[in-house]
């Protein structure tokens, strides 16, 4: 492949670009913009703990992508530049997902905390003594101080989950009120109704401390603006202090966007932390950052982004999602396309919010599966909505199929072959009730006659009808007028 | 690039999208990607291509043979790990640790890629082991990106919880020249199919090569089978098997392979006939075994075979119901059996008895009698039937008296061994419920074999 042929200067500059704005986009998570309340709120909570041996607990909601997991990144990151982190607390962070019940939640604490070696074989009566033990473990280190700890649940909501005993969550809490050990507990999660699954001694063990994050909340102007700004933050480079005085000869530049990039070039840069992953970011000619730079801004100012952001936050402001986007637009450039096209993002806009897979799925079906679908629509429309089984499908399509001698004739075993497939690709699902109400063996319904609903939504099928090129006519007279 | 595109024809865009997202060697990942599209559309194809080529390391999971967790995590680590060692991994806590020590050992920051192949499948295990997957990148420290392959849309996955949302591509099926130009490319391997299985001279031979040949018959091929099927796979098949058959008087010198339109009425009806074998595979066993054998000694033989073959098939139904050779009386009970099934008991009286007396015509009844065709019974499906009205409704249409004996008990027993009755095996004359199982076509075919017309006990019919 085209890997590293170093020849051209012209590539290479692209080529780290490239990489560079896709560890921007992906891989920095540290970087938070906005909502100085809450983070300062975080910040407080942390810096408490960490610094005056405080007890609390916390739950911070917000939706998905709103940026709860980088804003407790980017707290970690400042108060670990002031204090020493590393030998005052000791930071545990568990994940819902991953430590699914109580017992390796343990086993993950005692990891985090290096204790594997203190515990050792030793066996517990019960959840609290583990955790206590734990606990004293760090009171009886050397200087008998006792460190500050601060525990991060994220997907809080799957620790409470129904069917798990809540001994975790209890003990934590518990701990926070008693004098044991300085303790932070944060709880991250996105339902407003999380308190509501706490159990009842859980609950009242429980700070009722709350930060909101909702992503609207603080920008003064729309969210496509703020989109956009961020759009410019992703997509600029950083600019290094051996910024030559090429700068003013440049004359694509106008003065405002200089001044722009004056403001912009202490935030945007990557932290450190990746940047010392990859050597080879350095070898980014400054001239070409300019150059690219200028290019963004530029791209900011055009009327159609601003459409497309605007479209794009009608539907969503996951911030996720807007990363995803600019992902897939870093990811076009190329040699023959260094810069970014306009028409590619508003098609990837496009393409995210409006997939509109159901209905391409559904023009991929043959013109016999396409049919026995609008078969059965006409028949949900006819009987309200009513199942239907694959015989009464059948009955309507051979009805049509006998009125219109062009079509031809299809054996019985390849219209069901093909009525199977439909079930496969979920175009129609079996109608709830079937079979839970029959008893099993002798009564379960034959195949042909289970009934099933269409699970498409009508005008999705209607879409497609219309914009199938290569569907015959008759078909979608057919489908035109309903009642054969 | 273009060896690519040679060897995955007519997909050129997709190819391009999973290349720019993959990036080169030291580039980012995406978190995940998903790809839907239909069956036969060359997503796994494509991906693995992809994937070799730019040999990223990688695993393709298979969620069909990996059906529990357990078994996903072990073979993610195995397959990741250097040297073949046993690994041990329950939870995701243990893959997560396993692949953080992994990323310190050896890996570093080259790109990993996990393919889920067949990932509905996922759905059926814990709602969190898929959300997990979907941001594993963020869970663990490692340049990992997972891509799922499913023929589902991604709101088919309806996720309660809300997850981290994958970038989607979608691969939309191949249309009618798509699918030319793709079975054209096995024109070779056709070629050499055929002449494995006959005997050819030179001559024909050069003939039969020609590529016009091929592309007339894929365009009748195509212009039958389009239309029901768009599955390459199975298109694929057929077209091989016909294609045979369109050689065939080619090979015999009846006709000349420049007569096209001798050659179009000579295959239009096989593949006519032939479409009902779509899926089904039949011929797949009977039309290979013998060939090999019989390709020296006589090949007269074959085509007598083919035809026999499809006779045979077309006749399925019968053949098959006549395949059960049941007794005399028991035809007649499962006859009964299909009419208890079908007929609702208010009108047993009128359709079973002689002096059912004339029927006062109600409004009501009018109305009830403009059938509606799809609340009518043959096409609701069998009813449960009590064993009494079975008898009665058997001895009804028997026109012979017979005796209730434990030999006619027996094979009604039998019937539901054969699956052709549903019920129980044991018979208990007060509460054994019974539904008849088999379809019209073969209560039809059965019928026929002791001179008896279904149709006229049918309500649905009258």
């Amino acid at each position: 492949m085209s890997d590293l042929r170093t020849d051209n200067p012209l590539e290479v500059q692209i080529k780290l670009i490239r990489k560079y704005l896709k560890l921007k986009i992906m891989a920095d998570n540290e970087s938070f913009h906005g909502h100085a309340q809450e983070r300062n709120h975080v910040y407080d909570l942390f810096k408490r703990t960490v610094a005056h041996g405080e007890s609390h607990s916390a739950l911070m909601i917000g939706p998905r992508g709103s940026g709860k997991t980088t804003l407790i990144n980017s707290v970690l990151q400042q108060i670990s530049k002031e204090v020493d982190l590393s030998n005052d607390a000791i930071i545990v962070r568990l994940n819902g997902l991953i430590h699914s019940d109580d017992k390796l939640s343990l086993k993950a604490i005692t990891a985090q905390m290096q204790l594997e070696n203190a515990v050792g074989d030793r066996v517990f009566g019960t959840f609290a003594e583990n955790l206590a033990f734990l606990l004293s473990c760090l009171q009886s280190g050397a200087d008998r101080r006792c460190k500050s700890m601060l525990f991060i649940l994220e997907e809080f909501d799957l620790f409470c989950h129904v069917g798990r005993t809540q001994t975790l969550l209890y003990n934590l809490f518990d701990i926070t009120h008693s004098a044991q050990a300085p303790m932070c507990v944060l709880g991250v999660t996105n339902r407003i109704d999380v308190v509501e699954l706490l159990e009842k001694r859980v609950k009242s063990r429980f700070s009722h401390r709350h930060i909101f994050l909702f992503p609207n909340e603080d920008s003064q102007g729309a969210p496509h603006v703020k989109y956009r700004d961020l759009m410019v933050n992703m997509l600029c480079l950083p600019r290094t202090k051996t910024v030559s005085v090429k700068k003013n000869r440049r004359s694509r530049k106008s003065t405002v966007t200089s001044e722009d990039m004056e403001i912009d070039q202490e935030t945007n840069s990557l932290p450190d932390t990746i940047i010392s992953r990859h050597p080879n970011l350095q070898h980014l000619d400054q001239e070409f950052v300019q150059d690219w730079n200028a290019h963004v801004l530029s791209l900011a100012e055009e009327q159609k982004v601003l459409d497309c952001i605007e479209k794009l936050c009608y539907y969503t402001v996951n911030e996720q999602i807007f990363r995803n986007i600019l992902f897939e637009l870093v990811s076009k450039l190329s040699l023959n396309k260094p810069y970014i096209d306009v028409a590619d993002l508003s098609a990837i806009i496009d393409n995210t919010v409006a997939p509109e897979h159901r209905v391409k799925l559904l023009q991929s079906l043959s013109i016999l599966e396409l049919s026995l679908v609008i078969a059965m629509k006409h028949g949900m429309e006819i009987f309200d909505g009513e199942p239907m089984n694959f015989e009464m499908v059948l009955h309507r399509y051979t009805k049509f199929a006998n009125s219109n001698s062009s079509t031809q004739t299809v054996p019985r075993a390849v219209i069901l072959k093909a009525f199977e497939h439909l079930q496969e690709l979920e175009v129609i699902m079996p109608a709830r009730g079937q079979d839970h109400s029959t008893d099993a063996g002798a009564t379960r319904a034959h195949k042909h006659y289970r009934l099933q609903a269409l699970a498409t939504p009508t005008h999705d099928v209607t879409e497609a009808v219309t914009k199938f090129k290569a569907l015959p006519t008759e078909i979608r007279h057919w489908f035109g007028n309903s009642v054969v | 690039m273009e060896e690519l595109q040679n060897k995955v024809p007519c997909r050129e865009e997709q190819l391009n999208g999973l290349f720019n997202l993959l990036g080169d060697g030291d580039e980012c990942l995406p978190c995940s990607i998903f790809i839907s599209g239909s069956m036969a559309t060359g997503k796994t194809l494509c991906i693995n291509a992809v994937l070799r080529c730019l040999s990223y390391k990688h695993v393709v999971i298979d969620c069909i043979e990996c059906y529990t967790p357990k078994i996903i995590f072990e073979t993610i680590l195995s397959g990741l790990e250097d040297e073949e060692i046993e690994v041990k991994c329950e939870t995701m806590m243990d893959l997560v640790n396993g692949l953080n020590r992994l990323q310190e050992a050896q890996l570093g920051y080259n790109p990993i890629v996990l393919v889920f192949d067949r990932a509905e499948r996922l759905r059926n295990l814990d709602a969190n082991i898929m959300s997990a997957f979907l941001k594993l990148r963020e869970l663990c420290n490692l340049n990992i990106c997972c891509i799922f392959v499913t023929h589902l849309i991604y709101e088919s996955f309806n996720f309660r919880r809300g997850v981290r949302e994958p970038i989607k591509l979608y691969f939309s099926n191949y249309n009618k020249e798509e699918l030319f130009k793709i079975i054209f490319l096995q024109q070779k391997t056709f070629i050499h199919h055929l002449l494995v299985t006959y005997e050819v001279d030179n001559e024909i031979k050069g003939e039969l090569e020609k590529p016009e040949l091929f592309a007339n018959f894929l365009n009748a091929f195509l212009s039958v089978f389009y239309r029901p099927c768009r599955d390459l796979i199975e298109l694929q098949h057929m077209a091989c098997v016909n294609f045979m058959k369109y050689c065939e008087p080619i090979i015999k010198n009846e006709i000349s392979a420049m007569d096209l339109t001798k050659l179009w009425r000579h295959i239009s009806p096989i593949l006519k006939s032939s479409l009902e074998l779509l899926y089904l595979r039949l011929s797949d066993a009977k039309a290979v075994k013998p060939s090999p054998g019989k390709e020296n000694s006589d090949t007269d033989s074959i085509p007598h075979n083919f035809e026999n073959m499809l006779k045979e098939e077309l006749t399925s139904t019968k053949t098959f119901a006549q395949s059960f050779e049941l007794p005399y009386y028991a035809k007649f009970l499962l006859i009964a059996a299909y009419l208890a099934s079908y007929n609702s008991p208010m009108e047993d009286k009128r359709l079973f008895m002689k002096n059912h007396g004339k029927q006062r015509k109600r409004l009501q009844q009018v109305k009830a009698k403009a059938k509606i065709s799809e609340k009518l019974n043959t096409q609701l499906g069998p009813k449960v039937f009590t064993l009494h009205r079975l008898l009665a409704i058997f001895y009804a249409i028997l026109e012979e008296k017979i005796g209730l004996t434990s030999n006619l008990l027996a094979q009604i027993a039998t019937l539901v061994e054969l699956k052709l009755i549903a019920g129980s095996k044991e018979i208990d004359l007060d509460t054994a419920k019974y539904k008849c199982i088999v379809g019209y076509d073969f209560i039809s075919a059965v019928a026929q074999t002791v001179g008896f017309n279904v149709r006229k006990y049918l309500y649905d019919f009258m």
